[in-house]
């Protein structure tokens, strides 16, 4: 694939762009349960995977496919990977022993270097779910595109980790991190490459919640297109609180832009973790500071058990409230993450495409 | 939205720091730098990294808008020791909010230091001093990581001391940094060497003058480049002579900002302000600093003697907040985590609240959850939170000694709780468990983590081995809800009694209550977040306040599942008119109705209470002391067992003196009558030939939908007057607590509560026991109720034919039916007993209701109501729609 990125800046000062729907909360649509989720493949694999969403790229494609396709029909410019914890850190929690478990002791750099990052099976499932993924997409995004006439666009997920290297574990000692920065961003090169590989347009770094874990990620992209010469449009998005702060890392989401900046992001913005009326005021701050594109995704609402998604809000309220955002100018992609349906997605189509995307301001000069 | 953006410096920690024009300096904290403090050195030899970090929070309280950090020096291991302290840093919010800034001269110390910022840092410095390609590279990899850069004015030929030297080399570097290597000039940040004046060499006394030159030439010609320096560098002469030291930093860095300098490295404890330093002295600093004589520097250090050993400025920290009461001063260093005080305050506390406990449960928890409320509005957030949790955790480790006397003082205390967390099956998400942990060990629990995707059985075994006192689950995904659920339903199932906590980013309050709750008959609570664990887990532990905790929390489950019933019900009602529809019904010509032998009213004064005795369901009693079980059964319970045997025994003791005393007074009236149902409504007629309506009761109907079953309302029990037939309808008011509140204010009179409490619960008991056995008297007008052969179990089972519901209970939400009842029955005049104006009974030992004798008559809660029924309510019972409202409040779907 060859960088996008021109005709992408081109496009975005013409229209909003309409990114997909949850992939985690649309597959538990599909009911699959543990056997199908393990597939022959994995039948005899020790932990349970039910809940493991990326190794359905490889155990049942089709499901994946079929959401992909359904959020491009829904009218999806962009879609992301099923890679949300495509990387060897991240499966392991699903095929490597705890220690705590059995006591043989804690987690600690030392555990994750011998146990997970040296470990080929966990190595190559990552490399190999992460292929897998970009090609589900691919083959749906071009399939639509080429039918409706409107080139669709692959994002690579980059997930935000099962660890963090902004808190300690360990109540008596802050200064304890259970892995480090250098092997958090070899595993995100890892990814990197094999999204690359699969033939990805656009790397997105998203769900940040913890602000130093996506700057290993934006260390390790960039090590990647220096040193494999190539370049791709990359898109920042943070996971923040009640208080527009990265969830775990507490980094409030305009200094989070302050120190992401001089990557030179297609986007940045905010998904999940809140709904759209409490993200408003972050997407807005965000949106008067940044000065590249925003993009927004917000959950459904925040989380409700009780509704059938696990999020409240209907199609109707996502655009309504999608609807001001554009209308406001704030946003130049939107999306939904948890508890968005392609029905919500495709309603959020509805609303940005009523609207004219933000202009970005200029750095003075 | 703006057009455009002005190009400032923009920094940040985990908040923004914009060099902004009206910010005309910025000062960077030098404490934190080995070279320049000798203290912060010592202290970071020593490994004293909590009291290193102290250092830095105070720079930060002084104003610094960067710290400066520095381990350069040939003790210290500089590249992990970097790491170490910034990763302690970010645990720090107060300090982790400012920008850093990294500074070494070793390169793999700076990137050690970049791989610990979530924030866009300073590097401080890189320079050309090993040629033009390391520059690039290191350039290159200073803005991969995304931070400033300090430019030292070095090149392969060394440091620039003259003017010439400065904007030379300064000007090479802002070409190769932003032609080249693409480096954002605002970014870019200068250090054109402050070198030390008044040395006594000819040569260095333009050393001033040139930086300030070389900084006006920078501001002039580098566009957006700003200019930095160490201001203490200028005054090493002056060593020891904090007087003179201070004037010349002032003064230098008025003349040197004037002349742009953008920011500095600067003791903020070591500035005088520049109007207060003495003319004198002030004329001879400028004369040295300005190079505007050749003898300034002699003149200098003559003046300079009179100041010699006098310290300088001093430190002013605000202490203000140290004048407060001591629950105030605990507050404001758990909110704003400061150490420093902790034990002194914890000391006066616990010397004013006389038991260690006490300060934790009072000030200290009192503190935690205004943290949680602050935490929970989006004002504070996780790392605070937990900084928070080691102030508690000093102050409990202070009090931990007083406590351990305690304890071994009186042996049967409890100790500090155990508690099992995981993460349960098909989720592997734990950072929110770990700070959960963390602050529950900062508290002294012992806490077993079983970690991620932990099965059921697992963590239920591990709960048996290590004899837990209470089980913390959390998830973050969707269905970590049903494996809480079964988590919950096992406990049940293998006979836990230990404590359930819940949490994770998609549990609530709501679905705990509705749906874990149900599951499990021990306390379940829902943990909102790490900072509300140790309030919870504390009460739960704590003998005094379990009790009343669990109350409340069954409480608020109450509420909640009240509210969800009302949500999801309130769409789904039948109209009244619907549900009337689907009311129950029998053949009333051929059905069974007994007739009485019997109609009107009688009274039952002073029943002797011995009689009373055998109607007496006890299991209630237990209730009425928070002990759930069934009488007899709950005598034999393993865990409760002897505490109720000895309740029981109380009760059967001070049951006999008040029979023997006659310390109570039964009194009561009932009444049977003709009567029918007409609509909802039941006419009560004043003989079987109806000639007169003499009360009128109103019913209420269910408008739940239901497959197979009926809507049921209590007038369907009564045949309908269209039937033709008569039917009977009968009413009860009944109390035995003449007497009884006396007879308890005397023993709480003489601060014996227990008695109190005892004497009131068994008035209660009796009186239902009176309801009972009127009851039965009343089947026995009946012929049926002659035949029914049951045992005292059986009636206490209410295994007879009819039932007695009460206005004001579900069956008949609507309290003021009570005065119809009483109307009907006379009944302040025949038992005493007095409605208040809420519908209340007094003496409250009492009980009234309405017979129904319909073989199929049952109990039944109404439930929610349609505005269209509460309409068609008020009309019938003749009062407006607002009176019927507000006593129907909770049961309006509306």
């Amino acid at each position: 694939m060859s960088n996008c990125r021109a005709e992408l800046e081109q496009a975005l000062t013409e229209r909003i762009f309409v990114l997909d729907g949850a992939m985690g909360t649309t597959i538990r649509g599909y009911g699959l349960d543990e056997e199908a989720t393990r597939g022959e493949r994995f039948a005899n694999s020790p932990k349970d995977l039910k809940n493991n969403g990326d190794i359905l790229s490889i155990t049942q494609p089709d499901v994946i496919g079929d959401i992909h396709k359904r959020f491009l029909e829904a009218g999806s410019d962009i879609i992301e990977t099923n890679t949300f914890s495509g990387t060897t850190i991240a499966q392991s929690e699903f095929f490597v022993e705890d220690p705590r478990e059995s006591g043989k002791g804690r987690k600690d750099p030392e555990f994750f270097d011998r146990e997970v990052l040296q470990n080929a099976f966990l190595r190559d499932l990552a490399w190999e779910l992460n292929l897998e993924s970009v090609k589900l997409c691919r083959k749906w995004a071009d399939a639509i595109g080429s039918d409706t006439g409107r080139k669709r666009y692959v994002a690579g997920a980059i997930g935000p980790l099962t660890v963090s290297l902004s808190v300690s574990p360990d109540a008596n000692d802050a200064g304890f991190r259970v892995v480090t920065f250098d092997q958090v961003r070899d595993d995100y090169k890892h990814q990197t490459r094999a999204l690359i590989e699969g033939g990805v347009d656009i790397l997105m770094v998203e769900t940040i919640f913890d602000a130093l874990n996506a700057k290993a990620a934006l260390v390790a992209i960039q090590e990647v297109f220096e040193e494999d010469s190539c370049e791709y449009p990359i898109i920042i998005s943070a996971a923040v609180g009640r208080g527009g702060e990265t969830l775990i890392s507490g980094q409030n989401c305009i200094a989070m832009w302050h120190a992401m900046r001089h990557v030179n992001p297609l986007a940045i913005g905010l998904n999940c973790s809140l709904g759209p009326d409490l993200m408003r005021p972050f997407v807005e701050s965000l949106s008067a500071a940044a000065t590249t594109f925003v993009s927004c995704y917000p959950n459904a609402g925040l989380p409700d058990p009780l509704s059938p998604t696990g999020f409240p809000y209907s199609p109707e309220d996502m655009e309504g409230y999608i609807d001001d955002f554009a209308k406001s100018g704030f946003v130049n992609l939107v999306g939904g993450c948890c508890g968005n349906t392609p029905e919500h997605v495709a309603a959020i189509a509805k609303a940005a495409e009523r609207h004219a995307p933000r202009k970005l301001p200029q750095l003075g000069s | 939205m703006p057009d455009t953006i002005p190009r400032y410096l923009r920094l940040s920690g985990s908040e923004v720091y914009d060099h902004t024009p009206d910010k005309n300096f910025l000062m960077i904290g030098e404490r934190t730098n080995v070279a320049g403090s000798p203290r912060f050195r010592k202290l970071v030899q020593e490994g004293n990294l909590e009291e290193a970090v102290a250092v830095a929070r105070q720079q930060v309280d002084n104003g610094a808008n960067v710290i400066d950090i520095c381990f350069d020096d040939g003790m210290i291991d500089g590249a992990p020791m970097m790491t170490q302290f910034l990763q302690l840093v970010q645990g720090e919010p107060d300090i982790a909010k400012v920008p850093i800034m990294v500074d070494s001269s070793k390169w793999e110390i700076i990137e050690a230091g970049l791989k610990c910022l979530q924030g866009k840092g300073i590097v401080n410095s890189i320079s050309m001093k090993e040629g033009e390609d390391v520059f690039r590279e290191h350039a290159r990899k200073v803005l991969r990581y995304g931070a400033a850069v300090v430019v030292m004015a070095f090149d392969e030929n060394g440091q620039a001391a003259t003017y010439e030297e400065k904007i030379r080399i300064c000007e090479r570097a802002y070409r190769i940094l932003v032609d080249e290597v693409g480096f954002p000039p605002e970014d870019i940040i200068f250090d054109p060497n402050i070198l030390t004046v008044a040395t006594g060499m000819e040569e260095h006394n333009n050393y001033a003058v040139d930086f300030i030159n070389a900084t006006r030439w920078i501001k002039e010609n580098l566009p957006f480049a700003k200019v930095s320096g160490g201001v203490s560098n200028i005054s090493f002469s002056f060593r020891g002579n904090n007087v003179v030291r201070e004037a010349m930093h002032s003064a230098f860095l008025y003349h040197a900002t004037r002349a742009g300098m953008d920011m500095g490295i600067v003791n903020a404890g070591m500035l005088e302000v520049y109007d207060e330093i003495p003319k004198e002295l002030l004329d001879k600093v400028e004369d040295v600093l300005l190079n505007r004589n050749p003898e300034a520097t002699e003149v200098l250090v003559d003046y300079a003697e009179q100041f010699k050993g006098q310290g300088g400025k001093k430190q002013e920290v605000d202490l203000a907040w140290r004048e407060q009461s001591v629950e105030k001063r605990l507050e404001h260093a758990l909110l704003r985590g400061i150490t420093e005080f902790i034990d002194e305050d914890t000391e006066e506390a616990r010397q004013k609240y006389g038991r260690p406990l006490l300060v934790i449960e009072g000030p200290l928890m009192d503190g935690m959850s205004i943290v949680g409320d602050l935490f929970g509005a989006g004002k504070m957030f996780l790392p605070q939170v937990v900084k928070s949790a080691r102030v508690m955790k000093k102050s409990v480790a202070y009090l931990t000694p007083y406590m351990e006397e305690e304890k071994a003082a009186n042996p049967d205390q409890k100790a500090a709780g155990k508690i099992v967390l995981a993460t349960v099956k098909g989720d592997v998400h734990d950072i929110g468990k770990n700070i959960v942990g963390v602050v529950l060990a900062c508290n002294g629990y012992d806490v077993v983590d079983l970690g991620v995707m932990v099965p059921c059985d697992r963590i239920l075994e591990a709960a048996i081995a290590e004899k837990a006192d209470i089980i913390g689950l959390s998830g973050l995904i969707t269905p970590s809800l049903d494996e809480m659920m079964h988590v919950a339903s096992e406990m049940e199932r293998r006979g836990f009694t230990i404590p359930l906590l819940i949490g994770g980013a998609t549990t609530s309050a709501a679905h705990t209550a509705i749906k874990i709750a149900p599951k499990y008959s021990k306390p379940i609570v829902h943990v909102l977040d790490a900072s509300r664990s140790v309030p919870v887990t504390t009460s739960l532990i704590s003998d005094e306040n379990r009790d009343a905790f669990i109350k409340k929390n069954e409480e608020r489950h109450d509420e909640l599942r009240l509210k969800f019933s009302d949500n999801s019900a309130a769409k789904k009602l039948l109209p009244y008119t619907e549900a009337c529809t689907k009311k129950f019904t029998c053949d009333w010509q051929t059905q069974n109705i007994a007739e009485p032998d019997f109609t009107g009213r009688k009274v039952i004064n002073d029943l002797p209470l011995e009689d009373l005795l055998p109607m007496i369901d006890w299991s209630p009693y237990f209730h009425a002391w928070e002990m759930r079980g069934r009488y007899p059964a709950i005598l034999d319970d393993p865990e409760k067992g002897v505490e109720a045997t000895k309740l029981f025994n109380d009760a059967q003791e001070l049951l006999q003196q008040i029979v023997a005393e006659k310390q109570f007074r039964a009194a009561g009236v009932y009444g049977i009558y003709p009567a029918n149902s007409v609509g909802d409504d039941i006419e009560v007629y004043s003989d079987a030939d109806r000639s007169q309506v003499i009360a009128k009761f109103h019913t209420l109907r269910q408008q739940l939908p239901k497959k197979d079953k009926p809507n049921y309302a209590l007038a369907d029990f009564i045949a309908p007057r269209d039937s033709g037939r008569i039917d009977y309808f009968g009413g009860f008011a009944v109390t035995t607590g003449h007497g009884a509140d006396e007879f308890a204010k005397a023993f709480t009179d003489d601060h014996d509560d227990y008695s109190g409490i005892m004497a009131k619960a068994l008035a209660d008991r009796l009186a239902e026991a009176f309801a009972e056995y009127m009851h039965k008297r009343v089947r026995d007008h009946f012929q049926f109720g002659k035949s029914e052969n049951l045992s005292h179990e059986d009636i206490l089972r209410e295994r007879y034919r009819g039932i007695r519901p009460a206005p004001g209970y579900p069956a008949q939400p609507d309290h003021t039916e009570k005065e119809t009842l009483f109307q009907l029955l006379n009944a302040t005049e025949e038992a005493g007993i007095v409605l208040t104006e809420s519908m209340a009974m007094h003496p409250g030992a009492s009980v009234s209701g309405i017979y129904f004798n319909h073989p199929d008559a049952r109990y039944f809660g109404v439930g929610q109501i349609t505005k269209d029924q509460l309409t068609n309510y008020a009309e019938r019972k003749g009062i407006t729609v607002e009176v019927a409202e507000r006593w129907l409040g909770p049961w309006l779907a509306y």
